[in-house]
């Protein structure tokens, strides 16, 4: 009689928590691997990017925290200097068609010339997939994983939650952080925060 | 002078009159624009009394559907940020924040307002400020407003008081709105209700006894990335009542100290939570061990 309750106990733990464990990027474990399109119409997985190091931006061309770091040239920077160290850099745009950020292929290379941004690669999570796989909030939300896949950074960009552009300088880049920390050696000191930014676009997530 | 144009001037202050009546307020001045909305910067007095505390109010009223953030904003978005401009004899509080909503969708949740709401500010007068005639009050406001999607908006505001020696006497104009705002403020909870906190490796179990059984709750947290926003609450009534299972942030990454927040019981209002947290669950790893240790609510106390 007991040993049963126990048993059903545990089974209703295991039913309601299961849903909840299910992926969901965590610091310190393993990235879930994806598969995606991108605009410029080629297919990158990341696990095929072991051995280096991979940053994950959360992207909304509409946001207007994604603006401050692409009108000040703040993003478009980052991405130049950390390619240019053999990172991957993944732009991700999670928003669902009719939503906000929502683009096309072409929209979205337009925008990537317009912009001079230098990412690896804008993939379009028209469904969501990754963004619910990494349990996106905000764009830009940034993800740094690394050369072992494991998930080293996740969070805001930097410490300055605002729509200003004059508070990029100054703020603590913690993509930066993360990356220069991990590529000599340390511990990374701040290796999870608050993102920061527009609400992700998802399907559905219009009232 | 002639009839026709007495007549005429006649109605024009009838006019007048007539688009000051239709509501109370009328004789406030109109907000300024914020991203669909206003915002104005009002105050319960007629007058500022040196060596008093008087209170300030920043005024919203959005669009329908749009909405504007709460201290801690949740998963998205950043609470409105004020600057103010004060003469050096007056000294400007912290906001004091109603109790919020939770906002959003299924996988991002905020905490926010909707409509209309009034954030008090106390300011406190030096009795230096006896030598003035008046106060001017300026507030430089920075505000981000949503709804499917964010716009930021900046404002500045003023206002000006006379500066009496009298006592304070209220403004008829502006009463009910800090009535009103009054009515929504998280306050300390009864001294002989118990909360306690539990650590239970995923969650957060916090539990309150409270003399009587509580179907609905919803806790805010004051410190972000310490609960799942997004995760549903999981209530369980209690005969004195209830247990409230949050979830813990992934981004919680070491164990805290106090849980502090926000409690708002549907039936009873809003509550200032600061309840220590008890490692207890953590070190057995079992979170279903029954209703966690009772801490007094002497530990319950302002934000």
């Amino acid at each position: 009689m007991k040993r049963s309750t126990l048993f059903s106990m545990l089974v209703a733990v295991v039913i309601c928590t299961a849903p909840l464990l299910v992926a969901a990027a965590k610091v310190g474990q393993a990235a879930p691997d994806f598969t995606a399109t991108a605009s410029n119409g080629k297919t990158f997985r990341l696990s095929d990017n072991r051995g280096k190091y991979v940053v994950l931006e959360w992207h909304n061309n509409g946001c207007p925290y994604v603006g401050k770091h692409y009108k000040s040239g703040n993003m478009q920077r980052l991405q130049k200097q950390w390619t240019g160290q053999s990172v991957v850099w993944f732009t991700i745009i999670s928003s669902a068609p009719g939503n906000q950020g929502y683009v096309t292929a072409s929209e979205e290379n337009e925008y990537l010339t317009k912009m001079h941004a230098a990412p690896t690669a804008a993939l379009l999570d028209t469904s969501g997939e990754i963004g619910h796989l990494y349990d996106a909030k905000t764009s830009p939300q940034m993800v740094v994983i690394n050369p072992e896949g494991i998930v080293i950074y996740d969070g805001a960009i930097d410490d300055k939650p605002t729509t200003d552009l004059s508070d990029i300088t100054g703020a603590t880049n913690y993509v930066t952080l993360a990356l220069e920390q991990a590529m000599t050696g340390k511990l990374v000191q701040t290796p999870a925060t608050r993102p920061y930014g527009c609400s992700v676009k998802y399907s559905g997530s219009t009232h | 002078m002639s009839g026709h144009k007495s007549s005429r001037g006649f109605s024009a202050a009838l006019a007048f009159l007539a688009a000051l009546l239709p509501s109370a307020a009328g004789a406030r001045a109109s907000g300024s624009p914020i991203p669909h909305g206003t915002l104005e910067l009002i105050a319960e007095n007629q007058w500022v009394t040196p060596g008093h505390e008087f209170f300030l109010g920043l005024h919203f009223q959005l669009e329908k559907g749009w909405h504007i953030y709460w201290v801690n904003p949740g998963d998205s978005g950043e609470p409105p940020r004020v600057k103010w401009q004060l003469p050096p004899d007056l000294s400007p509080g912290v906001i004091e924040w109603p109790a919020p909503q939770r906002l959003g969708t299924s996988s991002v949740v905020d905490f926010g307002y909707q409509d209309a709401v009034t954030l008090i500010v106390p300011v406190h007068a030096e009795t230096s400020l006896a030598a003035e005639p008046s106060a001017h009050l300026g507030a430089e406001i920075k505000v981000l407003v949503c709804r499917e999607m964010c716009i930021p908006g900046k404002t500045q505001l003023s206002l000006t008081l006379p500066i009496k020696s009298q006592p304070p006497a209220p403004d008829v104009r502006t009463r009910e709105l800090f009535a009103a705002a009054r009515k929504d403020l998280p306050r300390p909870a009864p001294q002989v209700w118990k909360f306690s906190v539990d650590d239970a490796r995923d969650s957060f179990v916090f539990a309150a006894n409270v003399a009587v059984q509580i179907k609905q709750a919803i806790f805010f947290p004051l410190v972000v990335a310490q609960i799942d926003n997004a995760a549903p609450q999981v209530l369980h009534p209690l005969p004195s009542g209830f247990r409230l299972t949050l979830r813990k942030s992934d981004r919680l990454l070491k164990p805290i100290d106090r849980l502090q927040g926000v409690l708002v019981l549907s039936s009873n209002g809003a509550y200032l939570i600061d309840v220590p947290v008890s490692k207890r669950g953590a070190q057995t790893n079992n979170s279903s061990s029954g209703i966690p240790e009772i801490q007094s609510s002497k530990e319950v106390s302002q934000q």
